[in-house]
This record gives C-alpha cells, structure tokens and sequence, in this order.
C-alpha cells in the first residue's frame, strides 16, 4: 500500500476527518491537521494551503463554527467547533463510511474466479 | 521571525472579497505558518529550513484564493445553516454519494456567483486598464458603430416606423385625383360631395386648402397660412380642441353668410404669440384678413399637420375656417388635397376600387373630366408622407449598419488579436489551475466589458450626433415633430455590440479548446500572432467590401450634389433680394414697385405669386391650345403664375420669344400670357408659340373668382425650376397680374444692396403704401437655392461622412492585421533577410501579405454593389448608378489608402535587425 493515500481517497473524505477531529473539543486549524497526520502515522497530511478551505468551507455551510479566542501572552487564534448540524451530519456520514468500507472489505476478501 | 502577517497578505490576492473578512483571512492562515515555522524550528531545522517548511504549506497561492472564493469567503456562516440536502436522505450509499452529498454543497451560492463576476470585472477593467491603446480602439470604434447607428436609428423610428401622432394613424388614408398628365392632383367640391356619396369604406373624407392670410393684429401684420377646411377635417386628426370646440356642419353654411362673422379656430401658437394665452379668447372676434372670425376653438400645442410636401399643405397653419362641400359646380376650382379613415375592417385594396368606380361614377357626370380620364388614387396618409425621404433614409441606415457591421469586424479582429497574444498568459493561467470554463468565462467577461463601456461612449455620440442632424435635416424632415434619441434603438444597438463583441471573445475562447500548455508557455516571452488564422483577414476582406459599397454610394451622392450646385434653374439668383406682402392693391403693388425702383443701386424691381423654389402653396390648372378637340381639352396642366413687368429680367429668366408684360397688359385689352418652352414645344411642336390662342384660367375680378379665357401668347420663356432644382413637375404659364389677382405676391429686386439695408427700405416703403401690410421672407434668392439644396447637402454630407468613418475604420483594421502579423514574423524576416533577402523585398512581402484581403474585399463588394446601386437611382441627378468613373476612382482611393495602412507595418518590418530577430529566438 503507497505510503500516502491516493489524493482523490484523502479528498474524499478530508471534510468528514475534521469533522471527526472536532467531535471531542474544539480545536484550532494547524492543530487538526497535526492530529490528522500522528493519527494517521503521516499517511495522511494536510497542508494549510489544502486544510484552510476545507474549514472554510465546513464554516460556510454551518458545519462547523469558528471564533477567535485570545488568551493571556498569547496571539489570539481561531477556534473551531462542530455545531449541532455538524454532529449530525457527522454521525450519517461516519456510518455510510462505515458500511463502504465493510462492503469494499467484503468485496476485496473474496477471490473471484 | 519572519512577519508571516505580511507574508501572507503580499501573496493572497482575494479580489472581491470585504477587507474585514479578508484581514481575518489573512491572519488565521499567518497564524498556522507560525504554528508550522515553530515546530520546524522545534524538529531542530535552522531558521531559513524553519522558513521553507513553513511556506512550503501553501505552494499555490492563485489555487488557494479560488479554493477560498468557491467555499465563499465573501459571506461566513455564523449561525447553523439547513443542511437538508444532506439530511433528508436516509440512506446515503458509499463514498459516492458521500462525494456527491459534498459536491451539492459546493454549488455556488449568489454570494459566490457575485463575487466571481465582480472578480471578473475587476481583471478585466484591470486588463483593458494596461493596454489602454486596445481598449481606446476597441471602444471608440464600437462607439462611433453604435452611436452613428442610434442616431440614424432615432430618425428612421421617428419618420418611417412610429405611426403619425392622430387618432387611428393607421386608418388615415390621402385621396389623390389624376386628370390628364397630373396624378397628384386636388379636388373640387363637387368632385368630394360625390366621392363622399359614393364610398362604403371610408368612414370620414375631409379636404383641407391652405392659402396665405394676413393677422393684422395690435402690433407689426403677420403673414400667416390659412387653413380652409371642411368641418370633419379636425376631429379626424386631433382628438379634442385645447379650447372651445371643432367646426359643426352648420359653420360651413356660416361662412357663406355675410351677416355673420367667419367661425374660425386658432393654432396653439398664434393663440400664445398673437392672443397672449388669453383663455377668454373662445366667443370673441379677431381681425383676420380684410375681415374678420370669431374663434371658436384654439388647438393643442401638440397638433400639425403632416402632408406629403407637394400637396403644398405645411405644417405650420396658423388658423382654419371651413368651407362648404358644394356639389352644385362641377367646373368649380379643384384646390382641395382629400385625406379619409378607413372603415374598421377595411383596407387600401378595397377603397382603391371603390375610388375607381367613383371615379367612373364621376367621369359619367360631368363630360369635361370624363375627357381627361379622372381618376382616384388613395394611399396610406403615412406612406405618402413619407414616400419622399424614404430612400434616403433607408440607404442612410444601411449606411450605418455597414458601418457598425466594419466596427463590429474591428472589434472582434482586436480582441482576436489580443487572445492571440495572450496565448502566454493563458497557458500560464491554466498551468497554475485555472479551469478551461474559468479562462473561457474570463476571456468572455472582459468582452462583454468591452461592449459595455463602447455602447455607454455610444450614448454620448449617438446624442451628439442627433443634435448635430436635427441643425443640418433639410426641410423634408422637419415636418415630422420631435426627434430625439431612441432609447429602444439605442437598447438594440448595443445589444448588438455587447452581442458582437462577447462573440469575438467566443471566438477567441474557442481557439483556447486547442491551447497547448507547453507551446503557449514557450511562446509567452514572445509576442505570438495570427499566421494561420484565417479569421482576421477574412474580416479585413469583410470591412473593405462594405466599405466599397458605402464610398460607392456616397461618391454617387456627392456626384449628384455637384451636379445640382451646377445645374441650371431657369433664373440667376446672385444679387437678387425677395420678400412677400400679401392682401395688397394692383395699385399699391404698382406704387411700391416704382418707389423702390427708385434707390440707388437697384436695377429691377418685379413681383410674382410664386417664386421659384418657395413654399406658396402652389396654384395650378388645365389650358389648351385654340382648335383643340374636345378629347385634347384639361389634358396639359401647368403651373400658373401671375406677375407684374420686369419680372424675368428680375429673376434673369431668359426670354427666349416674344416680349414681357407691359403695363397695358390689363384686363380691358386683349389677355395676353407668356408660356414656359415645354409648354410651347408641347402645344405647338415644330411652330412659334407667339401670337397663337391659349385657353386658361384667370380671374379679372379678384382673387378665387376664376373664369375660363382666351389669351394671346406673347412670349416664351426659358422652364424654371420651381419646384425642386432637379425634377420637372409640369410648364408654367405667366399672366399679368391685372387678369390674375393674387392674394399674396413675392417681390423680386435686383440689386447688390446688402438684405439688412434693403430690409429697411423695404419695411419704410412698404409703410407709406399701406401700414396694414406685413412683410415677410425677407431674403436673398441665394438663400432660397440654398434651402432647396439642402436635401441632397445633408444627404450627401452624412453618406460622405459615413464612407469616411468606414475608410477610417476599414484601414485600422488592416493596419492592425498587419502589425501583428508582423509581430509575428519577426524572426522569419530575420532570416529571410539574413540569407539575403533585401529591403525592398521584405517591403513587397509584407505589402502583398497585406493587400491580398483587399483585393479580395474589393472584388467581393464590387460584385455585390453591381446589384444594389440601382436602389441609389431616385437619388441620382445626371449620374448614372454604374458610372465607370465612380468604381474607378474607388477603387483608386480604397487601393491607395490601404496601401497607406499596410506601409506603416511594411516599414517596421524593413528595419528589423536580423541579429537581434535571431537572437530573440
């Protein structure tokens, strides 16, 4: 299996890893994409230029919701949280991957003659 | 630490986006590659590693500005947004439709949308903001197209399409009666009383007369036309008075009745110069004439009269009063000009045959008339109005279609050549990640800009160009009303040139389906041309073809306009001055004629009922030679005129026979008239006309009191042009004023005297002879001529001026051609010249290159003009439509003045450096 994961996989399901990541706390940008790549032992890497748009877009469509938060001897940052909307989406989209998955597996395991 | 705030912000380029949304933008991403730098200098990197890491996550600036504007920076969601697209399914299946559940979420909000088309405007107004040499040519050529276009547009609406300004425009018909050689020819009384019997289709026949009268008034008399008309004639073409009321049936018996006043009805205008806007007017008696009216009704400030001009019915009547519909005379004068509202569900076809049986119906009643084979013609009353300028106005918007059409072939060869020479940028543009659609929307944006900001400049020239027509419209076009700006041709013209001008950026855009990323990107340090592309040179082909047609055409207009500054009237108009009285005595005629006779530096002095070329309305009848058979008889009709002595040599008429009036030519000797030399060859081909018998009308005892007469003929005069400086209308007959009394006379003076000094003496003199009498049209004869050339003037002008503009545009557009052509070539010439080939060479092969379309135009519009030229003929005067020697000299300028636009490049190219040509390679 290539070390990376095909572009067009990772692009696929890029929105839905946020949404994952965001599910416990909020959490700002650069730290999404950190924990996305050690979860995924660096197989799967997100750069600014890629992630940004992504949230922005989440954010758009009120998935998720951003707001800036500052803090003492600190620069402020943008924290996001996944709204009720989001969970919701979430929890379908999880299960749907879930069953893709099982059904590719499924597919995969057997030998075709 | 590097400033990652600035970082950014030098290069995230979010046009459209608000600076607060874009400053938040530009901070949270700073933020991030500070958050990458620290923990790139935590791994231990140096400073400058730290650095690289840290940029090297974003590595497309261009791709993430698009990425930001589609997920729609311009407008953030703060609040939970319906996702119902994605929830209302219960079963999504696989990643599929994961993707797709995504996709539908990226389509494009209006936030979005605007901010691409605002993105797209910026760009382009940015591009056409760095050549602004391409954009000024681009948008004054679609200007002058379109302005010139809604110009021409406004009057064409105005005259040949807006239906005229009466009730039921579309129903109002003219009714002409033919007798003998004449076909336009007025009605009598009786001819209307019967036509009025007889017809079915016609709901209402009104007849109208106009005729001069004087307003004596409290302060100077003012000559003013008089409108004599039946009591139906108003209500037909004016919905209601401003005042008062219209004639009622009975007015007409009051007219003939001395013991009471004249009922009349006043214009808007001589009610508000002459009566002060007085609403107290209605009811009360005026002087008018040698009598007086009592006005019963005042016209709304809206109301004229639109004639046919030779049915000598201006527009300008200042007052009305009726006549009686008399069926007791049949040989009664014939003066009335017929107009009729077809029934509702009736048409021409129909009335035409019902005129021709009342016609036949006519003939049988009255013998005279059956001789002279009447007949009634009816027209449309718009088509007719405008039957004269209607050639002139259609060939002049043809003019100025194929001047937009040239215009529109310039425009799309620029913008054609501008995408041609971004082959670069554009391959640069789809290398970073523009999509096709993106560049082609693009590409498409910046045209319709283009067309936007030409038809905006088009506003303005189209406005001026309307102002400057309306002060140069010969009089045929005045008496149309209002002319402005047509904000509807206007709206259609520069559909057309957005139309024409995104259509070359389709064109454009097409050739994109091609672009080669590698070759454009090779090609961008240099400039690339159209070698190859046959589009461009087929345009310039286009825009020489029509402009051969449209020089064609003017040439044979300006022909015409020469010939008519040449042509011979019949009389010498230099150094002769002219002005009118009316209402006044044989006597006080006689006395002013002598009175002025007497100031230093007048040579003659004379008058006439109707000076040449003028607007009197015209008098006219049938005459026939003594021995005529009865068949013969009110065949030959001819202008009558009615003069005092002196009058030709005052007019420098030629007298080719016989003699002039005397002052014993009156009434109580022999009638005696002089005939025009058509007349004379047409009565009595072959012999003298001197000394023979002529049967005509005069009227010895006063004015409207005609009478059949024989008369002796004492001279021929040489055909004066009377009513137009190049058509024969009909001879002329001359009778000595004495037998033929009219009610208003132009005086004729030969003289070198200045008009201002003349007016003086003229106004002084005319006093002592009678306070009461106005004088009017004070001019020189000149000035008449002038009046008379100025249809063919403004005809010619604006054809000339149109030709000029297509020479203009026509030769932009091959210099442009050429230029990057050129461009193009400019290593292949080093080469050429490098391996010896000389100057002069190059300058043949680049001139060759260059006139080839211009041949091919010539030809091309050479064929086509030999079929549409014929459509010049009602305009010609002593040129004929396939007149060599115009195609010639065309050809001749068109050959020359290409030949001048294809010099300017052909020269660049001679002065290329061979070295630095194959060194730019």
């Amino acid at each position: 299996m290539s070390a990376l994961f095909n572009r067009e996989l990772k692009k696929g399901s890029a929105e839905l890893l946020v949404l994952c990541f965001l599910e416990a706390r909020p959490r700002h940008g650069y730290e999404i994409g950190k924990l996305i790549e050690t979860h995924s032992n660096k197989r799967i890497q997100f750069r600014v230029g890629s992630l940004y748009p992504i949230l922005c877009r989440l954010e758009q469509r009120g998935l998720i919701s951003g707001r800036w938060v500052e803090k003492p001897g600190e620069r402020r940052r943008r924290y996001y949280r996944i709204t009720i909307e989001g969970r919701r989406v979430l929890c379908r989209q999880r299960t749907a991957w879930e069953e893709f998955v099982a059904t590719i597996n499924q597919l995969l395991s057997t030998k075709y003659a | 630490m590097p400033d990652w705030l600035r970082y950014v912000r030098d290069h995230l380029s979010l046009v459209g986006c608000p600076a607060t949304r874009e400053a938040e933008i530009v901070e949270e991403l700073a933020d991030q590659l500070e958050d990458a730098y620290q923990e790139a200098l935590r791994l231990g990197l140096s400073d400058q590693e730290a650095c690289l890491a840290a940029s090297d996550h974003v590595s497309d600036w261009a791709k993430l500005a698009e990425d930001l504007r589609r997920a729609g920076f311009l407008r953030p969601q703060t609040g939970p947004k319906d996702p119902s697209s994605l929830l209302n399914r219960k079963r999504p299946t696989f990643s599929v439709e994961l993707n797709n559940q995504f996709a539908g979420a990226y389509k494009s909000s209006i936030a979005a949308i605007t901010s691409n088309v605002c993105q797209d405007l910026h760009y382009g107004l940015r591009v056409l903001a760095k050549n602004p040499g391409f954009g000024l040519m681009a948008v004054l050529t679609l200007a002058v197209g379109v302005g010139a276009n809604t110009a021409i547009f406004s009057f064409v609406n105005t005259i040949l399409i807006r239906p005229l300004p009466y009730p039921n425009a579309d129903r109002l018909a003219i009714i002409l009666a033919g007798q003998g050689n004449a076909n336009r020819a007025p009605v009598s009384t009786f001819e209307l009383f019967h036509i009025r019997e007889q017809t079915r289709e016609l709901d209402q026949i009104a007849g109208i007369w106009v005729t001069d009268a004087t307003l004596p008034g409290e302060g100077d008399a003012e000559q003013v036309k008089r409108g004599v008309v039946t009591s139906n004639f108003l209500p037909l073409l004016c919905p209601k008075p401003q005042l008062g009321r219209f004639f009622r049936p009975e007015d007409e018996d009051r007219q003939q009745d001395d013991k009471h006043a004249r009922a009349i009805i006043l214009s808007h205008g001589v009610w508000v110069r002459r009566f002060a806007s007085d609403p107290g007017i209605i009811g009360r008696s005026v002087r008018i004439g040698h009598g007086s009216g009592v006005v019963i009704g005042v016209l709304p400030a809206s109301f004229r009269l639109i004639f046919p001009n030779d049915a000598s019915v201006p527009s300008n009547v200042e007052y009305f009063d009726t006549i009686p519909v008399d069926a007791s005379d049949p040989g009664g004068p014939e003066f009335l000009h017929l107009i009729g509202r077809l029934r509702r569900g009736s048409n021409l076809a129909r009335a035409q045959g019902e005129g021709n049986a009342t016609a036949a119906h006519l003939r049988s009643l009255d013998s005279k008339i059956a001789l002279a084979n009447f007949r009634i013609s009816i027209f449309s009353l718009q088509a007719d109005d405008v039957r004269e300028v209607r050639t002139s106005l259609v060939l002049l918007f043809g003019g100025v279609a194929f001047v937009l059409l040239i215009a529109c072939a310039n425009v799309a060869n620029l913008v054609m050549a501008r995408a041609v020479r971004r082959v670069g940028e554009t391959a640069i543009r789809a290398a970073v990640g523009a999509s096709r659609g993106r560049l082609v929307r693009q590409l498409l944006t910046e045209s319709f800009l283009l067309g936007l900001i030409g038809g905006a400049v088009a506003l303005g020239i189209g406005w001026a160009a309307v102002r400057a027509i309306l002060a140069a419209r010969p009089p045929s076009l005045t008496n149309f009303g209002e002319i402005h700006l047509d904000w509807r041709g206007f709206a259609f013209t520069l559909a057309v040139a957005v139309s024409t001008s995104v259509l070359s950026g389709l064109v454009s855009a097409f050739s994109l389906r091609s672009l080669h990323l590698t070759r454009g990107l090779k090609d961008a340090s240099r400039p690339v041309g159209w070698r190859g592309y046959s589009g461009p040179r087929v345009l310039v082909a286009a825009e020489v073809a029509l402009a051969f047609m449209l020089l064609l055409g003017a040439g044979l207009l300006v022909r015409t306009f020469v010939n008519i500054l040449h042509t011979d009237p019949g009389f010498r108009a230099i150094d002769v001055a002219t002005f009118r009285v009316t209402a006044a005595s044989y006597q006080a005629l006689e006395q002013l004629q002598k009175n002025l006779l007497a100031f230093p530096g007048v040579q003659t002095v004379s008058a006439v009922s109707h000076l040449p070329l003028d607007d009197t309305g015209n008098w006219y009848d049938y005459y026939w030679k003594e021995g005529a058979p009865a068949d013969q008889q009110n065949t030959v009709m001819a202008d009558h005129r009615s003069t005092l002595p002196g009058y030709f040599s005052s007019i420098g008429a030629t007298l080719v026979e016989g003699r002039d009036f005397t002052e014993s030519d009156d009434a109580s000797h022999q009638h005696v008239v002089i005939v025009d030399d058509v007349l004379a060859k047409e009565l009595w081909p072959g012999a003298t006309a001197i000394g023979q018998k002529l049967n005509i009308s005069d009227s010895p005892g006063g004015p409207y009191q005609f009478q059949r007469d024989w008369a002796v003929v004492v001279g021929v005069v040489r055909h004066v042009q009377c009513h137009s400086l190049t058509a024969f209308v009909r001879p002329q007959i001359y009778v000595p004023y004495p037998v033929a009394p009219r009610p208003s006379m132009s005086f004729v003076i030969r003289t070198r005297v200045a008009i201002p000094e003349l007016g003086v003496i003229v106004r002084r003199e005319v006093a002592v002879v009678n306070k009461n009498l106005a004088v009017t049209h004070l001019e020189s004869l000149s000035a008449v001529v002038v009046r008379a050339q100025a249809e063919s003037r403004f005809v010619s002008l604006l054809a000339t001026l149109l030709s000029v503009i297509a020479l203009l545009l026509a030769c932009v557009g091959i210099y442009g051609v050429l230029s990057c052509s050129i461009a193009q070539r400019t290593h292949e010439i080093g080469v050429r010249m490098a391996i010896g080939a000389g100057r002069s060479r190059v300058m043949t092969m680049i001139l060759t290159d260059g006139l080839s379309p211009v041949l091919v135009g010539l030809t091309g519009g050479f064929t086509v003009s030999s079929f549409v030229t014929h459509l010049f003929t009602r305009l010609l005067f002593r040129v004929h439509p396939g007149d060599p020697a115009n195609y010639a000299l065309i050809v001749f300028i068109l050959i020359l003045v290409s030949a001048l636009a294809a010099f300017l490049p052909a020269r660049r190219a001679t002065k290329v450096d061979p070295v630095a040509a194959l060194r730019s390679e």
